[in-house]
């Protein structure tokens, strides 16, 4: 059975494995085992106290059968975690004369921290063996779940940052146009500070003038608001679930950044809760299955006859991956 | 040759010097109606019938044995008054990060009206044909003994503006590279409008955020501050005068903007008063000796004249003239002159 979960000092290996499999770039998680169980204990930290204030969860996607991580997700809670978040606004200014009979609109990317304090679903992974299963969903989905159990820790509004276009040998356009001629950095060593470093660097670095796109190359400025294609899957999920392309960009690749309104994505909207009762279940339908423990929080996908009751039957397996007692609520969401 | 104050006669000559001019230059409009527009603002300069601020005073080369004019050049009392004077100031941008060892500095163009009020040397051009004899020189050079004269009429700084790099073409690599995407026109059509005085579409398409100079194309980064090979001795002349790079470039062609202090211009500084005698014994200027050559202005107003005599001529107290360069000056025996030696003498080698 496949199941999230909160990430546990015991996943390192099984998560520095992953990041070497997978051919997606996951800024948020480093290849550095130090740093990588810096992570883990954030977010150990996120899920045990509850507290108010920038918390950072990672969540891992289990085979149960073979006890092996398969794939990560995380959520920030406040996008940038009590610093500036950086991303660059996609705006236009008109530069018209009517004497002379011109008008044209000038795109200009505008440096912005706007997105600071709104939550960010982040660190998206999997095992490319399970990309085409149930699973790829039930590891993006089970954030909002999560949401669901103690929503008054996060932001209404929720942003993800896409990959933008980088070739196989970490080259990327945008960067070599913008960043690189600021940070004097190549793209991949950029991109890993950004993971490693505190982001002090990126405020003293990132130029804080609006940038004029025409005097872009045309392949950078091609680029801009366009997604990785090994992020394809990703994005049509996120459509799916609700979400659309914002004015903002990825400051380093040019990426798109998503955003979409926890009330209305098609998950949480979706959600309801009932008292679970363990028993066997015939038929249904597939469900996104959840307990409510904001510290040792299961999801997983399984089917379900819902009914008009106030209890639900759970099946006896689901019952005991999310660790539920007859009478424990649990929430639950079309698949 | 001399130079006078232009007329109102000048007009038709002053026409074809324009035509002559070409791309680059500017104040020069090839357009008879604007430029009898000029000829009238620096008509009523002449007379001080406008106010201070407006005056443009043009003067003219002329060849005494023909009575053609074989040239022009200006002094305007101060810019962007009754338009906006814009610049890009070459600025730098420091990015530094100690945690990952970066320090990096970025040279930045910011739009600037930072020149506004200062007066400006401004339109030089001299026919081809009288390209010899010291005639740029005398061109030039005459109207530092204006400044002298007048210091008054003019700000504390001086500025003039060095025509740009651009290629047989007339194309520019920085306006190629940035006023382009903006104006969406060639540079000769833009630089034609600004001659015209047309200079309101500036303000309406100039990109108003500061211009990073690493992200316009190499041959436009190599181009700032760069003079049009043509205009190399007009910097070089300069330089030798004093002015040197203030730091602002041409928005359009990215041309350097030089500036001094008037009261310390070379030329302004070791100008000096004589007393003018008259004598046929003097030596005659030979033109072809560099540094034998004085300039000498009459100290007149709206009667301003200049002209080339032999270091020889000149005295302690007196500086010995012939009837008819005395006539040329229109000046007589007993009169006063401003004198100052053509160039300046530490290049005498």
């Amino acid at each position: 059975m496949l199941v999230v979960r909160p990430s546990t000092f015991v996943d390192l290996a099984g998560i520095e494995r992953l990041l070497d499999e997978t051919d997606a770039r996951v800024t948020t998680l480093p290849k550095d085992r130090d740093k990588l169980s810096e992570k883990i204990s954030e977010s150990d930290d996120a899920f045990r106290s509850g507290a108010e204030g920038p918390s950072s969860f990672l969540f891992v996607l289990e085979d149960t059968d073979s006890n092996t991580v398969v794939g990560t997700s995380g959520i920030d809670a406040s996008a940038g975690n009590g610093y500036p978040f950086f991303n660059y606004r996609l705006d236009e200014v008109v530069h018209a004369s009517h004497h002379l009979n011109i008008s044209s609109k000038v795109p200009v990317l505008f440096l912005s921290h706007e997105l600071t304090g709104r939550t960010l679903l982040r660190s998206f992974s999997i095992d490319p063996q399970w990309r085409d299963t149930d699973g790829f969903e039930l590891l993006s989905r089970a954030r909002l779940m999560y949401m669901a159990a103690d929503p008054d820790r996060f932001n209404q509004e929720l942003i993800v940052e896409i990959q933008g276009i980088f070739d196989d040998k970490g080259v990327c356009p945008f960067w070599d146009a913008v960043g690189r001629k600021f940070f004097d950095l190549d793209f991949l060593t950029a991109d890993y500070y950004c993971s490693v470093k505190t982001k002090t660097f990126m405020s003293e670095l990132i130029p804080q003038h609006p940038v004029y796109v025409p005097l872009l190359p045309a392949e950078a400025a091609g680029n801009i608001a366009r997604n990785h294609e090994a992020a394809n899957r990703i994005c049509q999920l996120l459509y799916r679930e609700g979400f659309h392309k914002s004015k903002f960009i990825d400051p380093f690749d040019g990426g798109p950044v998503l955003k979409g309104q926890l009330n209305y994505t098609h998950t949480y909207s979706n959600i309801r809760f009932k008292k679970a009762k363990p028993s066997e279940v015939i038929g249904g339908m597939k469900y996104l299955i959840s307990n409510q423990s904001t510290s040792d929080f299961r999801c997983v996908i399984g089917t379900l006859v819902d009914g008009i009751g106030d209890t639900i039957r759970l099946p006896l397996d689901i019952s005991q991956a999310l660790n539920i007692r007859e009478g424990d609520q649990i929430a639950y969401s079309p698949l | 040759m001399y130079i006078r104050p232009v007329q109102r006669h000048d007009l038709d000559a002053l026409t074809i010097l324009a035509k002559n001019s070409g791309v680059g230059v500017t104040s020069l409009p090839d357009n008879k109606q604007k430029m009898q527009a000029k000829l009238e603002q620096a008509l009523m300069s002449f007379e001080q019938s406008n106010a201070k601020e407006d005056r443009l005073y043009l003067f003219a080369l002329v060849d005494e044995d023909t009575n053609d004019v074989a040239g022009i050049c200006a002094l305007e009392a101060s810019i962007g008054h009754e338009d906006v004077w814009y610049n890009f100031h070459v600025g730098k941008s420091v990015h530094a990060s100690r945690d990952i060892g970066v320090h990096k500095v970025t040279q930045t163009l910011y739009l600037s009206n930072d020149l506004t009020g200062s007066s400006e040397i401004a339109t030089l051009f001299l026919m081809p044909d009288y390209r010899k004899d010291q005639n740029g020189q005398l061109l030039s050079r005459s109207r530092y003994l204006f400044l002298a004269e007048f210091p008054e009429l003019f700000d504390e700084y001086i500025i003039a503006e060095m025509r740009g790099y651009s290629d047989e073409e007339g194309r520019s690599p920085f306006w190629d590279s940035l006023g382009r995407h903006f104006f969406q026109m060639e540079f000769s059509d833009a630089d034609y409008l600004t001659g015209l005085g047309n200079k309101a579409f500036i303000a309406e398409l100039m990109p108003k955020f500061p211009i990073y100079v690493p992200m316009l194309s190499d041959e436009a980064q190599s181009v700032i501050g760069r003079v049009h090979p043509h205009t190399e001795p007009a910097l070089a002349m300069l330089k030798s005068e004093g002015f040197d790079f203030n730091g602002y470039v041409d928005i359009f062609d990215a041309g350097p903007s030089v500036s001094a202090k008037i009261k310390d211009i070379r030329a302004v500084k070791e100008s000096h008063i004589q007393r003018v005698g008259l004598s046929e014994r003097g030596p005659l200027p030979d033109l072809n000796d560099k540094h034998g050559l004085l300039l000498v202005s009459n100290r007149k107003f709206d009667d301003f004249r200049v002209t080339l005599v032999s270091r020889g001529a000149a005295g302690d107290d007196t500086l010995w003239l012939t009837q008819k360069q005395a006539s040329t000056l229109n000046v007589t025996e007993g009169d006063t002159v401003r004198v100052v030696s053509l160039r300046p003498t530490e290049n005498a080698s």
